[in-house]
C-alpha cells in the first residue's frame, strides 16, 4: 500500500496550500507558451505537457531583476535595497530535470557570496516534482546520470498511477513532510500500480566527454570551430537552460537617481566578454560554444562536483539551427581517442 | 536525377574546380523532420547534402555574418523564393556582391521540390516581380486582420501580453539576415542607449527597435518568428510594418537587387503627410 493524491482531490488540494497560505503554481499553457504560472484550479494546469517551454528557474533567478533604489543629491546618496516579496509558493508538476537544476544551481549561488534572491525564493518554495510518463527525442536526463523519476530537488515526489486517476505521493524532504501535513485528509492508501517510467536512451557517454574536456591539448582543437560553424550566437539555449545562470549588473535611470538591476546574460553573445578596450578574448562564435561545453561538464564540475546540466534538452529542442549541447557531446563521444 | 543529386554533384564540382571555397545548404537533422545548416568545403561534404520539403530556413543569414565573404572569394548557397529576396535586400543595401553568391534555387510546392533555374542573382527576376502581386500566408493574413479589426487598447493589450514574454535573447535578430549591423543599437553600451532589462518597458523598446528597423527590409522568410522561443508572433509586426510601407511608398522589399532601400533614398514623389 502506498499513499496516493486522488486527482479528483487535486482542486481541494489546491484549496487547502492556498488556506494555508501558498500561492500555487503549475505547468500552463497561456499566450501561445508553456510555463510556470500561478493557478487556482486543477483545470488550470498542462499537466500532460512533457516540459513546459520555459523553466522555474525563471521564478527564482528572474530575466530582471531590482536590486538598489538610488538617489543622488548635491550631498548624498541614498539607497534602499530591494527583496523579492516573501510568498510561500509551491511549484506542483515539476519535472525531475527541472528540479534537478535548482539543485544544481544551489552551490553557485552560496559559494563565495551567498545571493538572498535565490536564497529567500529557495526558501519559501515547495518542490512538488511529477515524475514522467513520457518523453521525447530531445530528452536527455540519462545521459547525465539522472533519471525521468530522480527525486533530486523534490521535496514531494508524485508518481503518476498506470489507471491515469492520480499519483503515488511520497515526501522526499522535511519540507515535504510538512507540506503532506496540510492535506493528509485528501490522501488515500491505495495499491494501485504506478505508470512504467519511459526508457530514455543514453545519448552520449559523460565520463569520456569529461575525460575529453580535460584534456588541455583539445582546447584549441579545430573541433570547435568545426562543430559550432551553424550557431547564430542567438543565445535563447542559455535563457531556456534550466542550469544556466550568468548575469549583468546594470544601473538604470538617469544622473540621479535609478535601479540597478541583475538581468540575465549569456556565453553565447559577442558582448558577454568584450572588453572596454574593444578586444575580446572571445572573439568567435566556436570559442563561445567551447565556454558553454567547458563550463558545464568541466569547470562546474571542478568546482561543485557537479555537471551544470540536467538533461531537459530544451537547448536542442528549440535551438533554431538544430545545435544544441547533445550533438556535440555525442560528437566528442565519438572522437577517435 | 533528382534535384537534390542534381545538386550534390554541381556542389562538389565547385568545390572541387575551386571555384567557390564553401557551400551552405541543408544536412540531416537531429531528428526525422528537422534539418539544420550543413557547411561543405570539400566534394566529400557535399555529398551529405540534403534537399527536400523539410528545408524551410533562410540561409542567407550566413553570408552576412562573421565576415564571410570578406576575402572576396565566392560560396555556393541553397536559396528557396524567400532566401532569393533576402539576397535581394542585401545586394541592394550594399552587404553582398552579387558575383560572390552561386545559387542552388529550389522551390517547394505542394510538399515537393521544384529546382529553379539559374545561378546568380540576376537569373530570378522573375521571382522578384511576383512579390508585388503576392499575398501572404492565409494564416498570417487572417492573424492580421483580426488585430487591425481591435480597438488600438485591445490591440496594445495583445501586444503587452505577447512582448511580456520576451527574455531579450535577440534569437530574432541572429536568425534575420537583414540584422547584419556590426553592433546592434542594443548592444551599444557606452552608454547604454537602450535598457538591457527585460521588463515590459525594455521589451517593448527593444521589438519596436525591432520593427522599425526591419520596415521596407523584411524578406517575410520568418526567421526570426521561428527563431523565437517564446512563440512571440513577429511575422504580424513585420507584415504590417511591410503593409505600412507599401501603402506610403508603393515599395515592396526585395523585388529586385538593384532596388533603392527604401528609407534611405529620397523622391520628389514621396508623399508629405507627415509634414503638418
Ligand atoms: S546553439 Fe542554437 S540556441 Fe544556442 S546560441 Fe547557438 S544558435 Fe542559439
Ligand atoms: S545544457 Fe541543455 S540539456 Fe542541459 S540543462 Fe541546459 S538546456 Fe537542459
Ligand atoms: S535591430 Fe536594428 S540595429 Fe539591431 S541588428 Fe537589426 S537592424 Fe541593426
Ligand atoms: S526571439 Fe523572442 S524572446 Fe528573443 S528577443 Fe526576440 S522577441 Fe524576445
Amino acid at each position: 500500500m502506498t499513499r496516493i493524491l486522488p486527482k479528483n482531490k487535486l482542486d481541494d488540494c489546491i484549496a487547502a496550500w492556498q488556506k494555508a497560505g501558498y500561492s500555487v503554481l503549475a505547468p500552463v499553457q497561456r499566450h501561445d507558451m508553456s510555463s510556470f504560472d500561478e493557478v487556482q484550479k486543477a483545470s488550470d494546469m498542462a499537466l500532460d505537457l512533457i516540459l513546459t517551454e520555459r523553466t522555474i528557474k525563471d521564478h527564482f533567478f528572474p530575466q530582471t531583476e531590482p536590486l538598489i533604489k538610488y538617489k543622488i543629491s548635491k550631498h548624498d546618496i541614498d539607497s534602499e535595497t530591494m527583496t523579492p516579496p516573501d510568498k510561500k509558493r509551491i511549484f506542483f508538476g515539476v519535472r525531475p530535470c527541472d528540479a534537478s537544476g535548482l539543485a544544481i544551481d544551489d552551490p553557485l549561488f552560496g559559494w563565495d557570496y551567498k545571493d538572498d534572491y535565490w536564497f529567500r525564493r529557495r526558501n519559501n518554495s515547495v518542490i512538488v516534482t511529477i515524475a514522467c510518463a513520457e518523453a521525447d527525442d530531445f530528452c536527455m536526463c540519462t545521459s547525465v546520470k539522472l533519471s525521468p523519476d530522480s527525486t533530486k530537488g523534490a521535496d514531494v515526489m508524485l508518481r503518476p498511477l498506470a489507471s491515469g486517476n492520480g499519483w503515488q505521493i511520497e515526501a522526499v524532504s522535511e519540507r515535504g513532510t510538512a507540506l503532506l501535513d496540510t492535506v493528509s485528509p485528501l490522501l488515500q492508501e491505495s495499491s494501485d500500480q504506478a505508470a512504467p517510467v519511459p526508457q530514455v536512451a543514453e545519448k552520449f557517454d559523460v565520463e569520456k566527454v569529461m575525460e575529453w574536456l580535460a584534456d588541455p591539448a583539445n582546447f584549441e582543437s579545430q573541433f570547435w570551430k568545426d562543430i559550432s560553424m551553424r550557431c547564430i550566437g542567438c543565445g535563447s539555449c542559455t535563457f531556456l537552460c534550466p542550469t544556466c545562470h550568468c548575469f549583468d549588473i546594470q544601473d538604470e535611470g538617469d544622473t540621479y537617481q535609478g535601479i540597478r538591476r541583475k538581468n540575465w546574460d549569456s556565453c553565447s553573445f559577442a558582448l558577454f566578454t568584450m572588453h572596454t578596450s574593444g578586444h575580446n578574448p572571445r572573439n568567435a562564435q566556436s570559442t563561445r560554444w567551447r565556454q558553454r561545453i567547458m563550463h558545464k561538464f568541466n569547470y562546474y564540475q571542478g568546482k561543485f562536483g557537479v555537471n551544470s546540466c540536467s538533461g531537459c534538452g530544451r537547448c536542442t529542442r528549440q535551438c533554431p539551427v538544430d545545435m544544441g549541447i547533445t550533438e556535440t557531446l555525442q560528437a566528442i563521444t565519438n572522437l577517435p581517442r | 536525377m533528382g534535384i537534390q543529386e542534381q545538386y550534390r554533384s554541381e556542389a562538389a564540382a565547385l568545390l572541387s574546380s575551386g571555384e567557390v571555397k564553401l557551400v551552405i545548404g541543408f544536412g540531416p537533422g537531429s531528428t526525422a523532420d528537422r534539418r539544420r545548416p550543413l557547411f561543405a568545403r570539400t566534394p566529400e561534404e557535399a555529398e551529405k547534402l540534403v534537399l527536400d520539403p523539410a528545408c524551410i530556413s533562410n540561409l542567407t543569414t550566413y553570408l552576412v555574418a562573421g565576415g564571410l565573404l570578406s576575402d572576396g572569394k565566392k560560396v555556393a548557397i541553397f536559396l528557396k523564393p524567400d532566401g532569393i529576396r533576402s539576397l535581394n535586400i542585401l545586394v541592394s543595401e550594399c552587404q553582398v556582391k552579387p558575383e560572390q553568391v552561386v545559387i542552388f534555387g529550389y522551390a517547394i510546392e505542394n510538399n515537393e521540390i521544384r529546382p529553379l533555374s539559374g545561378r546568380s542573382i540576376g537569373d530570378f527576376a522573375e521571382i522578384g516581380s511576383k512579390i508585388r502581386t503576392a499575398t501572404p500566408p492565409p494564416a498570417v493574413q487572417k492573424e492580421a486582420e483580426r488585430l487591425e479589426a481591435m480597438s488600438p487598447a485591445e490591440r496594445f493589450e495583445f501586444w503587452k501580453e505577447q512582448f511580456s514574454k520576451c527574455i531579450k535573447c535577440y534569437a530574432c535578430r541572429q536568425a534575420c539576415p537583414m540584422c547584419y549591423c556590426r553592433r546592434c543599437i542594443v548592444d551599444v553600451n557606452q552608454p547604454q542607449w537602450v535598457s538591457t532589462s527585460s521588463h515590459t518597458l525594455g521589451n517593448f523598446e527593444w521589438n519596436l527597435v525591432r520593427a522599425f528597423h526591419l520596415a521596407g527590409r523584411c524578406a517575410a522568410c520568418g526567421a526570426c518568428d521561428r527563431a523565437c522561443p517564446v512563440n512571440i508572433p513577429l511575422r504580424l509586426i513585420n507584415y504590417r510594418m511591410g503593409k505600412e510601407v507599401k501603402e506610403a511608398f508603393d515599395y515592396h522589399a526585395g523585388e529586385s537587387s538593384d532596388q533603392k532601400p527604401v528609407l534611405a533614398s529620397f523622391s520628389q514623389d514621396d508623399p508629405e503627410t507627415f509634414i503638418l
